[in-house]
């Protein structure tokens, strides 16, 4: 009977020596931990992909952005009374709670603090992993995504340059990065301070990157030194640093017509070209890319081709929102039946829908974040103000984005009879062309002219009014005692 | 040897002298309360003199001095009976298994103790109780039988896990589920599909009710702390039927029976949604009108959308066989079950096909070995998102809201039978306005979203006794659960139209090994008794899960993933394991079974804790005073009162972790694409310093037994003090901590920093009121108080809201406050004078709301007013009930039995959000509510002046005070007559005994709960967001028919 006793006993201290002690640090075999991210130079290059993956999630650039800037504007009619798709929104009464303003909130500071982990990693190890040259590269990349991130959400939750130059709360602005539990509460820096900001990170960014010549995917996908000077010249403007405008786009736009870059950038002879594979133009600078895989493109009601196109084949949208009938589209002066710019407007049950992103379902559509036409007309505005007169310049740069889609119409410097009516011509052209791209409220905001009437429960809201730009994130406001709401 | 010469002679003895007393022979047979005779029980003569015990048919022979007037028969798990004696025989007498005795066995972890030894604070309830209960899983049967558990069925959706509290809610992010321990191995519980489909699969109903002998709840430290780690919720132990020794004994048990759906809100019908609309588009300065349509004959349509998502005509049935038997040596039960239960919404089913064999085997004198092995095939079917599920609240085809949501004015079919449909919803016929969201038909009709997992638990062991003494045990369990969902979205209507049809099938296993070995030892020594168990164990558990998801239909006709479609993704990928190492000890010891004194340790190294704390040790000490072995107590003469009477203390430390992620406590970065391209990008911040959260529990309390145990029951005081809760830290959004999950709203980081505690008193007895031979009255009786608090939370961050379903902004946690507190907009009800709703605001001032006016917000003088919003919310009201319990009663007279349990709780408020949509000003529905709307000025309402488009004065925009409601309640929970078959008509159709019943449960509830069952959770068991009611389903009324067979 002993015998079996011990027998027994054996086995049991067997069972404790099988016992694997390696199994209580276990390590994930699909997500790489941070201890491994910054091993190997393809790694490394990799989480440069990243930087913008983060972006281009669809509660930031790679969706709600745009569509938040849209409907804010006066363009489209909310089809569903839904707040999640931003019905609240559109009717200018968010509140800090509202899905919208805090996911924009939230989703972008995540690709800055995810920039800013990157950076830190870099100089900690990953300079020396992939090199020098390498290393510069990633950082300019890495500065121009942290850019548009801030600039892009200075739009929506701050005053506009105007009111108070710049001196108006801004944006809270962390340059370092954050990968733990810590205390990061920070005031709101001013607006003229995140400009600031911004602009260092684009400067820095068209220092370090290349010069590649335009239409090449990587050229388009990934930013380099056009992007950062592209970019700088949108900046520019909401700084009202007309002359710096001038300046940067000297850089990028020949002195007369037919406008080109000196790496190739012009505009598309069909706007069309530019919304439809393989979406790689001499007119796009910085787009971002969506393919049909898995994560490759926008999630669930962030999708622009699902709020705007209708469910009427062939497009798979939902028809979250139609053309209002008092937008854009009652501009006479843009032809209905010359200007190709109308092809983009289709007709289902009874109402227009916009299908600028009209790819069905999963809305692979690439959306570009800044487009030659763009320039242009932010150079033909700055020319204009700075010049304080009917620039022959201004006049030909305008002419060029029209005409490319409407030859019917060449502009001369005798169309105008003034400045502001060049001005509004210029304003009329750009709210024309980036339809639907993202840019009205923020145009009308720059600008500081009321948001139109909608409805009659949606009344004109005057620049003065708190609606004028969104509340804070109400959990910024909740675990950040130091950021003041917008009032 | 000896010892039985000597009993022998002294049987003989005593024997003799009874035969000079003229004794006479009695004769009967004992049964169980199917008509099964019991062997082995005691028959014996009063003070316990002599007796002897049934045969194997259950029947006795005992020969009784003429001077005595009754007999005592009495057997281990079953109630005690005295028998008066007229003539020579005591007829047939049957022996209920006893739901209260003091004296039976308790299962306490890695062992079992006698009931009246135990100093930790565990309640008992035995299997018959729920053993024929129309529930999917035998915990949705404990409510109200037991003191201080809170059981919350949350709806009429099959399968769903109810929410399960013991002593108070002892988490805030962690589950507050309790550990669930299945014949030695720990079980998986929740919702394990859960986020996936939208039907819920409750690992837990695998287990057939009917298979199950006793549930044994541990309440304090003493005793769960042999849990360690994992034990803070309390730990329930389930123990499946083995058989007996004695010839084969084999049972049918069924019932068939039908749910309906009550308390539904009333809706708008077409008349009436027409002048309620139309006066709201016309407030509001809209010229629109809705205009009715004709059906096919002329008629103006008006659809019952209730009726055409809820089923009132369900049929469920459940059938179980089991064979059980044994010998000397050897014991098997083996048992075979099928069941379907229909769900009160449409196509939402519930199959089950269980089968499980368990054996022991004595193996010469010392060794033994045994083995339960069970398996299951559950079904949880449903079209659809019910919207009732944790994250369901507001999607957009979540049937129970589109119920009341969609306008009478249009039907699920066009005038020439085709579905009516139009982009993504349908179409409004004469009608531009909008009419709904989805066609619920269409959904119905040709979605599926099926959960079906196949269930493999089972265990082996080998035991070792060299000694009579020292016991040696060896045991593997393991727990596969292998699951399979299969979801298709139609191309027509619904989430699956802007993807053409999108199907959607997923693999998972969940695998789990347990391996424990344990050495007890028992010894006594004079008065002092002893038992020592040590014991080490290892648990692992896997899990792996990839998805296919295939978007564009070819053709129609396909509606699974393996047919045509065009675009294939990949979902729901998941590889995580996780590992637990442990080593445990308790001593007992008690001093003539007066004094006890217990004490149990354990410590738990745990993969999922951060780097800088893997291990951890938990400890439980009790201490027992039996006092009615005292010499005073007997001299003051209370033995004639009190049969038992214990005090007991307890104190110790337990843990939780339940609910954590396996790589929580890491930093990961995520691969995904970009345009195409290999990219990864920093997506978890983690916590090096993550460990479990500590619950020190202090008990104290006594157990009674009064008048032979006729009277019997408990009182208990806890205190119990949680500190270093895991919290989802919220970051503040600037920060730019990546958000991990993809459902949640804000970034958190894993952080052990919250502390809140539980006190309360629990009190139950149980009493035989009347017990005559051919009537009989029981009384069981509970009644639970606590209270919870929540001392503080992370540093500075003194409240953490909670969103329900990522949308709307429902409760908080706050410091000095319960947990899930509910956090609304205050409001001041309708102004009489202008029909406005009045918002109180964060600052207390009165804020006027009109949404047809350009000035929505006015204070009192007219003046505009911020907006009001979630920020002006507070923590209104309490949802944790202070007070919970049932009262049970059981009457028999002859044959007949009848059981009637009640439950209630009090002292709660449950947010009715569904009222918000009831009362929507948008194109929904609404309920016949606002017939009573405001309209002139000096009417007296709390509905508002209507206005189309106005979603914020009813509360759909944010959460408001108005539709928060005190949910106290009383349910007639279950009650049931069962007729047994006198034992002549069963004999003669060569039956052991047979019953029938009739059961009702759910039957009638009193509340002033507007809503349709203040038991109910939109947010499923999360402890943070609890006394929710956002669009889901109400529960239903069962009727059941069943019958209990015995060959």
């Amino acid at each position: 009977m002993k015998k079996y006793a011990l027998n027994i006993l054996a086995v049991t201290v067997m069972g404790l020596g099988a016992c694997q002690k390696g199994l209580l640090e276990p390590v994930p075999s699909t997500d790489i931990p941070d201890f491994k991210a910054f091993e190997t130079k393809e790694r490394i290059a990799s989480q440069a992909n990243g930087l913008y993956s983060v972006m281009k999630h669809g509660k930031f650039l790679g969706g709600k952005y745009a569509i938040a800037n849209e409907v804010r504007g006066e363009d489209f009619v909310n089809e569903k009374a839904n707040n999640v798709t931003l019905n609240a929104s559109w009717r200018m009464v968010p509140t800090g709670e509202a899905q919208e303003v805090k996911e924009i909130w939230s989703q972008g500071y995540i690709t800055i603090n995810n920039v800013n982990v990157f950076l830190t990693g870099m100089n900690a190890v990953g300079n020396q992993v992939v090199g020098d040259s390498i290393a510069k590269l990633y950082a300019g990349e890495a500065k121009f995504v942290r850019g548009v991130s801030y600039f892009s959400l200075l739009q929506l939750y701050a005053r506009p340059h105007w009111d108070g130059a710049g001196s108006k709360p801004g944006l809270i602005i962390h340059t370092e990065g954050h990968a733990k539990i810590g205390s990061y509460a920070r005031a709101r820096s001013t607006v003229n301070e995140t400009y600031a900001q911004i602009i260092r990170d684009l400067d820095s960014a068209e220092t370090l990157l290349t010069k590649p010549a335009a239409g090449a995917l990587t050229s388009i996908t990934r930013a380099n030194a056009y992007s950062a000077i592209a970019y700088k010249t949108r900046v520019y403007l909401y700084m009202e640093q007309y002359d710096k405008v001038i300046a940067e786009a000297a850089k990028l736009v020949s002195a007369s017509a037919p406008f080109v870059s000196p790496a190739g950038h012009a505009l598309e002879a069909d706007v069309q070209k530019v919304f439809a594979p393989p979406y790689s133009t001499k007119e796009s600078i910085f787009s971002l890319p969506f393919t049909g895989s898995t994560d490759d493109f926008p999630g669930t009601q962030t999708q622009l081709g699902y709020y705007f196109t209708p469910a009427a084949k062939p497009f798979t949208g939902n028809g979250e929102y139609s053309m209002h009938p008092n937008g854009v589209i009652a501009d006479s002066s843009w032809k209905s039946d010359t200007d190709t710019r109308r092809k983009f407007i289709v007709q289902s049950l009874g109402k227009k829908y916009w299908t600028k992103f009209p790819t069905p379902s999963p809305f692979t559509d690439y959306i570009p974040v800044i487009r030659y036409a763009e320039v242009l007309l932010n150079l033909a505005e700055a020319r204009a103000r700075q010049t304080n007169s009917v620039d022959p310049t201004a006049v030909a740069l305008l002419s060029a984005v029209r005409h490319r889609s409407d030859a019917t119409i060449t502009y001369t410097v005798a169309d105008f009879a003034n400045v502001t009516a060049l001005l509004t011509a210029i304003a009329q052209e750009k709210h024309i062309e980036l339809l639907g791209e993202g840019f009205r409220s923020m145009e009308i905001t720059r600008l500081g002219i009321p948001f139109p009437a909608k409805s009659s429960t949606v009344p004109v809201i005057a620049p003065t009014v708190p609606q004028y730009i969104w509340p804070i994130s109400s959990d910024e406001l909740i675990y950040n005692k130091l950021c003041v709401d917008n009032n | 040897m000896r010892k039985l010469l000597l009993v022998l002679a002294g049987m003989l003895l005593i024997a003799t002298s009874l035969l000079a007393q003229h004794p006479r022979t009695v004769k009967g047979k004992i049964t169980d309360d199917t008509g099964n005779g019991l062997p082995g029980v005691s028959v014996s003569l009063p003070g316990g003199r002599t007796g002897t015990v049934t045969d194997a048919m259950g029947e006795f022979s005992l020969s009784v001095p003429e001077n005595v007037k009754s007999l005592k028969v009495s057997f281990v798990g079953y109630e005690t009976k005295t028998l008066p004696i007229t003539g020579n025989s005591t007829g047939n007498v049957i022996l209920l298994p006893d739901s209260k005795s003091i004296s039976e066995v308790v299962v306490v972890g890695y062992g079992t103790q006698r009931k009246k030894d135990v100093t930790g604070s565990i309640a008992s309830v035995k299997g018959g109780a729920i053993a024929e209960l129309p529930v999917q899983s035998f915990e949705a049967g404990l409510g109200g039988r037991a003191a201080g558990v809170q059981i919350t069925v949350p709806n009429g959706i099959v399968n769903n896990p109810p929410v399960f509290r013991i002593r108070g809610s002892n988490s805030i992010s962690m589950s507050a589920y309790p550990l669930i321990v299945i014949d030695g191995v720990p079980a998986f519980s929740g919702d394990v599909g859960a986020g996936i489909s939208n039907s819920p699969l409750n690992p837990l109903s695998s287990i057939n009710p009917a298979d199950i002998a006793s549930i044994d709840i541990a309440k304090d430290a003493a005793a769960t702390a042999i849990y360690g780690s994992r034990a803070a919720n309390g730990v329930v132990f389930v123990t499946t039927k083995k058989g007996k020794a004695g010839r084969p004994k084999v049972t049918y048990d069924g019932w068939v029976g039908t749910t309906r759906p009550t308390r539904l809100p009333t809706v708008l019908n077409t008349e009436q949604f027409l002048e309620m609309k139309n006066e709201a588009l016309k407030n509001a300065g809209n010229t629109d009108r809705y205009v009715a349509n004709l059906d096919a004959n002329g008629k103006v349509i008006d659809t019952k959308w209730m009726d055409v998502v809820y089923r009132d005509k369900t049929i469920s049935h459940n059938h179980n066989v089991n064979v059980s038997g044994g010998s000397e040596s050897t014991s098997y039960y083996f048992s075979a079950g099928y069941t379907k239960q229909q769900g009160i919404l449409k196509r939402n089913d519930f199959a089950r096909k269980s089968l499980l064999f368990s054996i022991d085997q004595q193996l010469g004198k010392a060794f033994s070995i045994g083995a339960r092995m069970s398996y299951s095939n559950e079904q949880s079917l449903i079209s659809g998102s019910s919207g009732s599920l944790e994250g369901e609240a507001f999607n957009s085809g979540g049937l129970a809201r589109l119920a009341f949501l969609t306008s009478p004015l249009v039907s699920p079919y066009n005038n020439d039978g085709s579905y009516n449909i139009s982009g993504s919803g349908m179409s409004g016929g004469k009608n531009t306005l909008p009419i709904g969201i989805y066609n619920p038909q269409v959904l119905l009709d040709m979605d599926h979203s099926n959960t079906e997992a196949s269930h493999i638990q089972g265990n082996v062991y080998l035991q070792l006794k060299p000694a009579e003494w020292i016991t040696l045990k060896t045991q593997y369990g393991a727990d596969y659960i292998l699951m399979n969902n299969d979801i298709y979205l139609n191309y027509l209507s619904g989430d699956g139209v802007s993807s053409t049809g999108d199907v959607t099938s997923i693999y998972t296993q969940n695998k789990r090994w347990v391996w424990t070995n344990t050495v007890q030892l028992d010894r006594s020594f004079g008065k002092h008794n002893l038992s020592l168990l040590a014991g080490f164990e290892q648990q692992r558990d896997a899990r792996e899960r990839y998805g296919l998801r295939r978007q564009k239909q070819m053709d129609n006709y396909f509606n699974n993933s393996e047919g045509g479609w065009l675009t294939d993704l990949s979902r729901y990928l998941l590889r995580k394991e996780n590992y637990l190492l442990s080593a445990f000890s308790r001593l007992n010891y008690n001093y003539n079974e007066k004094y006890y004194l217990s004490a149990n340790v354990r410590q738990d190294q745990y993969s999922a804790f951060g780097p800088n704390f893997k291990k951890g040790t938990f400890y439980g000490f009790s201490a027992g005073w039996e006092i009615t072995k005292e010499a005073f107590w007997t001299n003051a003469g209370l033995n004639n009162v009190f049969s038992s009477f214990k005090i007991r203390a307890s104190h110790g430390k337990v843990g939780n972790f339940a609910g954590l992620g396996d790589y929580d406590a890491l930093s990961l970065y995520k691969p995904a694409p970009y345009g195409g391209s290999s990219s990864i990008y920093f997506n978890q911040a983690g916590n090096p310093d993550l460990n479990w959260e500590t619950s020190k529990k202090t008990d104290v309390g006594f157990t009674y037994g009064i008048l032979n145990n006729r009277i019997s029951g408990e009182f208990s005081y806890y205190y119990n003090d949680i500190n270093g809760l895991i919290l989802f830290v919220p970051q503040m959004p600037s920060a730019g901590i990546p958000i991990t999950s993809t459902t949640a709203t804000i970034a958190t980081i894993p952080t052990n920093v919250g502390s809140m505690y539980n006190k309360g008193i629990e009190f139950s007895v149980n009493a035989v009121a009347i017990d005559k031979r051919d009537f009989s009255w029981n009384i069981g009786f509970n009644i639970a108080h606590n209270k919870n608090e929540v001392t503080s939370l992370a540093g500075d961050i003194t409240a953490i809201p909670f969103v329900t379903s990522s949308l709307e902004q429902t409760s908080i946690n706050k410091v000095g406050y319960p947990t899930s507190m509910l956090y609304v907009v205050r409001t001041d009800g309708v102004d009489p004078a202008t029909g406005r709703r009045i918002f109180i605001n964060a600052n207390g001032d009165k804020v006027y709301f009109n949404n047809a006016d350009a000035v929505k917000y006015k204070y009192e003088d007219g003046k505009a007013a911020p907006t009001v919003g979630v920020k002006d919310a507070v923590a209104y009201r309490n949802t944790n009930p202070k007070v919970l319990g049932g009262l049970e009663n059981t009457f028999r007279y002859k044959a007949f039995e009848l059981n009637v349990l009640l439950t209630y709780q009090t002292g709660f408020y449950v947010y009715y959000g569904s009222n918000a949509g009831l009362r929507d000003q948008r194109y929904w529905n609404n309920s016949t509510d606002v017939l009573n709307r405001w309209q002139n000025p000096g009417d007296q309402t709390d509905m508002p002046r209507v206005v189309y488009g106005d979603n914020i004065s009813n509360g759909s925009s944010f959460a408001i005070a108005a539709n928060v409601f005190k949910g106290d309640f009383v349910k007639l929970s279950t009650a049931a007559l069962t007729y047994r078959l006198p034992d002549n008509i069963a004999n003669a159709i060569r039956l052991q005994g047979a019953k029938v019943y009739v059961r009702g449960q759910n039957l009638a509830l009193i509340t002033k709960y507007p809503g349709p069952d203040p038991e109910v959770s939109s947010n499923g068991n999360n402890a943070s967001g609890q006394g929710v009611d956002r669009n889901t389903l109400g529960n239903g009324r069962t009727l059941t028919v069943g019958l209990n067979v015995n060959f």
